[in-house]
Formats: structure tokens, sequence, C-alpha cells
């Protein structure tokens, strides 16, 4: 009986870790159709697809967007963001729950709403240049993953090793850089990994704030979907998988991918 | 610099946290080489007395003088102390090795001299098989073991233990205390250990500071602490006691004459008649029968624990009052529940304190 219910168990995991790589691997496929239809490719492999993505209309100025976007957003949230955490973890901060539930909050919130609600925020300040009211609606996207990140990483740092590093000889500013920073380096590593993900790859919210000149990438992509769906976009989606595979790999010989899913400290 | 001469000193050394008074105007002298406990319940002070002398506080007034220098506000980087902490602190993304050799690298030491100084203390914790593990693949007692070499790789002028055995399960814990203590005498330490473990400050320290609510209560050598209490707290926190309270009926000589619910004591101190006092003594003082120059005491025995070398036997005096005498086996028969016995202890050995607010 127990047998049968490992056994079972066995089968779900193998059949979910399918199910979820799935729909990657027909991408992939796809994006090697030899025809322009957006269909797997039974007959031979081609890949002219790959070469036509620089030409899309308006890929690159949506590609630079979305990069500089999700950078700038992710190095501002992991500043600001760690200090916040610092603060809640450590610094005695009163109704510090409160500020760590709200600092995660927008992660609880559908991307519509927080798309709609930002949109007429912005107008209602008169805050109306596009890249602008992107960069800030992005901050507002990747602060709660850095937030999460750093206050779980920080939760788990013993303050007193910044005492001892004192101690035995550290300054104060030494302390936090000899010790503080390597210890809390991987929590750095996944929050902004995570943090540029959530950025980049982001369409509720920027949709709402996206105009004519202004597009980031998967607004882009929608468009192109709906003008020409041909496998020039599989093509592309594959790109960006294989970008993110590769960063989680390195991010994984630095750190441990177990630390990143969570799955085991 | 001679033996004796003080090391460590602490003058007038006061800390407030808000209202609360968390140090009360501490005097500390330690000499070069001994190893001092500061005793006392959490909340005592006692660590922030340490973090004090670390410089990991700042007192509010007062002095701290470390080998004959002032180092109050010399911050905690320039005052060469070597902490071992009650987490160990140990840091998590260097090896073992690392981690002794953290402070010689922070001081800029060459190469060489810091491979040696890691060595040494490694084999002075005898974990020389381990230097290249990481942290978090120790065990409990090696990370302790860690701990300590980094601090003394660092040659610290004084080694300062904040509870650093508490987090050792107790067989383990004692056998660190004997060597801990042969080890810090090996290399001539001057040590500083905070606990709240009356049997770990018995065993380690040449002399021991009890502590309560922001002061040094007493400050003595193991055997002088237990053998002759300076204060009720001192007599409570240290091994146990009968206590039974009373009123002086006459004084003199340093001795005095106690009345009680159970009987007349005499015990050794100065009050004047009509004092409320309470009369103590240890428990392996009182014997069955009588015997001269004693105070008695009867009484319906409660309880009999038996301890391996020793018996202890509660026994109710009527009245509220109850004794607690420590028989050994050769003492003869062991008394059972429910016998009725008479307990005899030397006058010498039972004292008087001034009743005050039970700790």
């Amino acid at each position: 009986m127990a047998r049968a219910a490992i056994a079972f168990c066995w089968v779900m995991a193998i059949g979910l870790a399918l199910f979820l790589i799935a729909p990657l691997l027909v991408i992939a496929a796809a994006s090697f159709s030899p025809t322009p239809v957006f269909d797997l490719p039974l007959t031979g492999a081609s890949t002219r697809w790959y070469g036509k993505i620089g030409r899309l209309d308006g890929f690159w100025p949506s590609l630079l967007l979305s990069l500089q976007i999700a950078l700038l957003s992710t190095a501002i949230s992991l500043i600001s963001g760690t200090l916040a955490a610092i603060a809640i973890a450590r610094g005695k901060l009163p109704g510090a729950d409160i500020f760590a539930t709200a600092l995660v909050s927008p992660l609880m919130m559908p991307g519509l709403v927080l798309g709609i609600a930002l949109l007429q925020g912005f107008r209602a300040v008169g805050f109306t240049a596009p890249w602008a009211t992107l960069l800030v609606a992005h901050l507002v996207i990747t602060l709660p993953y850095v937030a999460r990140t750093m206050i779980a990483g920080l939760s788990r740092f013993d303050f007193t090793l910044i005492e001892a590093a004192r101690t035995l000889g550290c300054t104060y500013p030494g302390s936090v850089l000899r010790v503080m920073v390597p210890a809390l380096a991987p929590s750095f590593l996944i929050a902004g990994i995570f943090s540029f993900l959530a950025s980049f790859d982001n369409y509720p919210v920027s949709i709402f704030l996206a105009d004519v000149r202004t597009k980031t990438l998967p607004i882009r992509m929608l468009q192109y979907i709906e003008e020409a769906p041909d496998p020039t976009l599989a093509a592309l989606s594959t790109l960006i998988l294989l970008g993110t595979v590769i960063l989680l790999f390195v991010s994984d010989r630095v750190v441990g991918l177990h630390r990143m899913a969570g799955t085991s400290d | 610099m001679s033996e004796a001469a003080p090391h460590l000193v602490v003058r007038g050394v006061s800390k407030k946290y808000g209202p609360t008074t968390v140090l009360d105007h501490i005097d500390l002298t330690i000499r070069r080489g001994e190893l001092v406990t500061l005793l006392g319940p959490s909340g005592c002070g006692k660590t922030t007395l340490l973090r004090a002398i670390a410089g990991l506080a700042q007192p509010d007034t007062g002095k701290v003088e470390l080998a004959g220098r002032d180092v109050t506000h010399v911050p905690p980087h320039k005052r060469n102390v070597g902490v071992v902490f009650q987490s160990y602190a140990l840091f998590p993304h260097l090896t073992v090795a690392g981690n002794i050799a953290f402070g010689l690298k922070v001081r800029g030491a060459a190469r060489r001299e810091i491979d040696a100084a890691v060595e040494r203390a490694l084999s002075l914790v005898k974990l020389g098989h381990l230097a290249g593990r990481r942290i978090s693949a120790l065990s409990g007692g090696q990370q302790q073991r860690v701990a300590l070499a980094r601090a003394i790789a660092v040659e610290p002028d004084v080694l300062l233990f904040d509870e650093a055995l508490s987090a050792l399960d107790r067989k383990l814990r004692e056998e660190m205390q004997v060597e801990l203590r042969r080890l810090l005498q090996d290399v001539k330490a001057t040590a500083i250990f905070v606990t709240h473990d009356q049997d770990e400050a018995l065993t380690m320290s040449d002399r021991v500071a009890v502590m309560n609510k922001g002061r040094i209560e007493q400050l003595a050598e193991p055997r002088e602490l237990y053998l002759r209490p300076a204060s009720l707290f001192a007599l409570n926190f240290v091994g146990l006691s009968t206590r039974i309270a009373g009123t002086v009926l006459a004084a003199g000589n340093g001795k005095v004459e106690v009345e009680t619910k159970v009987g007349r004591f005499s015990a050794l101190g100065n009050f004047q008649a009509g004092s409320p006092v309470i009369v103590a003594a240890r428990p392996e003082q009182l014997r069955i029968g009588e015997q001269s120059e004693a105070n008695t005491a009867a009484g319906r025995v409660r309880s009999v624990v038996f301890q391996g070398s020793r018996t202890l036997v509660d026994v109710d005096a009527g009245a509220g009052e109850s004794l607690l005498a420590e028989l050994s086996g050769r003492d003869g028969k062991i008394p059972i529940v429910h016998d009725e016995i008479r307990l005899s202890w030397p006058v010498t050995e039972t004292f008087a304190f001034p009743m005050e607010a039970q700790a």
C-alpha cells in the first residue's frame, strides 16, 4: 500500500515536471520550423526565423527599453529594498511586520489591477513621461521580490557576525563588507535574478503605461503575434528561454539552484 | 608587568538602557592570567559588562583599562580582545582555517605568520584535521572549538566568553569546562566568562563575581563563595541551602541569637536586636543527631532524593519551614519518607542575612 502511494507520487512528480517543461520544448521545436506556419516541424529544420528576429519592426528599441527598465529597476530595488529589509529584520522598527507585509503586498495583487491603479495615479499627479512611469511602475513590480528574498535572507543572518568581525580587528564598515556582504551575496543574487525576470517579462502593468514609441519587449511580442504569427516569435522566445537558462545555470554554479527554488536551505 | 599586576580594571562603570539601569557603578579588577566568571541570572547585567569590556557597548560613566591602557573610548577593533559568542558567530562563507585566519588577515599579518598561527590555534583545540572544512559541516562542539581558536589566534589581551558553552549538551559541556580551563591556563590567558550556570562558574574560574541587578554582589574564589556567601542572593544563586526566617533576639561578637518559628538558632552576623533576618546553612553541614556547638531542629522527612555519591533529604520542620540535608553514605542510616528525625549543624556554619525582597 505504502509502496503504491510512493509510486503514485513518483508518477505525479515526473508527470508534472514534463507538463511544465513541455510548452518550452514545443516553442523551441517550433522555432526551427521550415514553413511560415506556427507549427511543429515534421520535415527538416530551418534557422531562418532566427535571422529574421533582428529585422522585426521595432525589435531593437523594445529590447533595449526592456533591458534598461529591468536592469535599472532591479538595481534600485536591490539597494533600497535591502536597506528596508535590514530595518525590518534587525532595526527593532515598530510595526516591522506591517511594513514587511506592505513591501511584499504587490505580489498578491493582480497585475492588471496594479497597472490600472498606477495609470490613474500617475495621471492624477500629471506624471505622464512614458519611460519614467514605466521605471517607477517596474519598481513596484520588482521591490516585493527583493524585499521578500532579502528579509528572508537577513532573518537567517546572525548580526553577531558583525560584532565578531569588529572584535577581530575590523572597523564597522569593514565588518559589513567582509562579513555581511559575502554572507548575503546568495540572497542578493537570487533577489536580483527574480527581480530582473519579473520586470523583463512583465506585460499586464506595462501595457497601461506604454505608448506608440515606448513599448517593452513583451508588448511588442504580443503585437507581432497579432500582426503576423510566424515562427520568428518562437525563435525569439527560444532565445529568451536560453538566456534565462544560462542565467540560472551560472547562478546555480555560484549559489545553488535549490536555494533559489527555496526547496532546501 | 608582574603576574599580580592589575591587567583589566573596570572602574565605576554604569550603563542605562532608557529608564533601566543595567550596570550600576561596577568595579572589577582582574589580574593577568586570571580566569574570572560573571555569574548571575538573565538581566543582571553580566553580558552588558562583558560587552562594555569588549567595546561593543559604551558605558555611560566609568573607565575600562586593559593591559595598562585606558580603552574606555577605544572601538572594539582596536582593543585587542578575543570574544567567543554564544552563537559562536563563525563566518559561514569561510572555512575553518579562514575563520581562524580572519583576525590576523585584517591586521595585515604576513602570510607565513598567519599560516603558522592558524596551525598553532588548530592544534591547540585539536582540530588540525578539519582546517579545510566548511563551518556548516561541523558539529556544535567543533564549532565551539573553532570559535575559541579564532579568538585565541590574535593573541588578545583578554578572552571574553559570552555563555559560550551553553549551547552544548550537558556531557559535552562538562568535558569542555575542564578542557577549556586547562587550555587557558596552558596559554596563560586572562579570561572572563559570562554564565548563569553555577557549576560552570565553580569549575572554570579562579574567582567568581556574582551579579544581581547591575551590581557585583560578591567577588570571591569559588570555595569562599560557596562557604561564605556575602549575601542572601549569593547564597541562593550558588548551591543549595536551608533558609529559615526569624528575628534577632541578641547580638554581639559577630554572632546573633535568632528566634524562629521552629526554634532558636545561633548564627554568624552583625545585627541589632529586633532585626528581621534569614538564618541559613549549607545542606552538607546538616547531620542526623546531635553535635556540639550546634543548632538543632526536628521534623518529618518529606522527600529523599538519591544522587549517587550523596542523598538529599528534605525535612518538613513545621510552620512552613523546611530543612535540607545532604547525607553521604558514610553518615550511616539514610532515613525514609515520613521518618521523624532531628538534624543538627555547627553554629560556625550558620549565617544570618538581612531579610530582603527574595530573588
